[in-house]
């Protein structure tokens, strides 16, 4: 970190911020050259998996009928999700399925917000990668519920075939094919990536425009301290989309699911 | 103040829309019905050597296809 602001003190970080900076220096070979299987963005993940464990596990140890304040936050974290995401787009038999929701949730909010924490300072979900997994999983869920819920011939009669005159049922299988089982998990990886990815871009150019400018002349420094004020607005932007996109992410999910255990229509 | 306010229409406690995800389904029709017969179409361009005709009929046959969709699932509630 302080290696980082001495770089950027001497000039020499490129302006122009690339994809490479995504790439973080490897940790366990310490330094080692494209290595990638133990880097920032691994620990950041082992260190948001352990968190959560840990907090939820050390709030709900001893319950208590009137909550401590530990516990008072945990449980209305779970709280939120079963009511407001849950229960409200599948219904009573949406409480099942809370506990994932919340976990998924908490994940990605603790994730992303790794992209806005001084230190951190980027999202492992500005990596495909996780997001990629975690929409798998979501995908994988909401066929398999599907499918146990209705049984195979039913869930994929029901998900492929709207109710429509025979005449253009041709026209628009296709369409529910492409958007209930390719675009859904595209998207819903696309969306979240797509968003820590464009955020840590934004505050890399601003940050780093501040250097380059103040660096290229002193005449720029108003300019400079302009671009470091925006670097700081949009930090606060950013917090609004790391929990907006964890919410969106949770709730297209029930969704997917809701849509999945429907009935027919 | 309180009668500027619109009536919810499902009369949920909380402040999230009944249907968030319903958006994003419409959204995933309009898209998805252009994309899949606009290729269809831009195949068919490639068999038959014609200049984007067929891909210009395939994207508007899947908006109307989307719309059509659109309409069925989400626009009456049973």
């Amino acid at each position: 970190m302080f290696g980082q602001a001495n770089v950027l003190a001497q000039g020499e970080a490129a302006f122009p911020p690339s994809v490479e900076d995504f790439y973080l220096p490897s940790i366990l070979p310490w330094g080692a050259e494209n290595s990638y299987w133990f880097t920032k963005i691994t620990a950041m993940v082992w260190l948001a998996v352990g968190i959560l464990a840990i907090y939820f596990l050390v709030s709900y140890r001893k319950p208590q009928l009137v909550p401590t304040k530990k516990q008072w936050i945990a449980e209305s974290i779970y709280g939120f999700v079963r009511n407001n995401i849950a229960v409200d787009m599948i219904g009573h038999a949406g409480v099942r399925f809370a506990p994932y929701f919340t976990t998924l949730f908490c994940f990605i909010v603790l994730t992303n917000f790794f992209a806005i924490v001084p230190g951190f300072q980027i999202s492992p979900n500005s990596h495909i990668a996780f997001p990629a997994v975690l929409a798998a999983i979501s995908y994988v869920m909401f066929i398999w519920v599907g499918i146990r819920h209705h049984g195979f011939g039913k869930f994929f009669k029901n998900s492929l075939i709207p109710p429509a005159p025979w005449y253009i049922l041709p026209l628009l299988i296709p369409i529910e094919f492409f958007s209930n089982f390719l675009v859904r998990p595209f998207s819903l990886a696309v969306r979240l990536f797509a968003n820590m990815f464009a955020g840590h871009m934004l505050l890399l150019v601003f940050t780093l425009g501040g250097f380059a400018m103040l660096n290229a002349s002193a005449w720029f420094a108003p300019v400079s301290l302009l671009s470091w004020v925006m670097t700081v607005a949009l930090t606060f932007l950013e917090f609004l989309v790391i929990v907006l996109q964890a919410y969106v992410f949770t709730v297209l999910t029930a969704s997917y699911v809701q849509g999945a255990l429907a009935e027919e229509h | 103040m309180a009668g500027d306010q619109n009536p919810r229409p499902t009369g949920g406690p909380d402040d999230v829309p009944p249907g968030a995800g319903q958006g994003w389904t419409a959204l995933s029709y309009l898209i998805a019905g252009m994309l899949v017969w606009g290729f269809v179409g831009w195949l068919v361009d490639q068999w038959l050597g014609s200049d984007g005709i067929a891909t210009g009929i395939g994207v508007v046959l899947g908006m109307a296809g989307g719309v059509f969709l659109v309409i069925r699932k989400l626009g009456t509630p049973t």
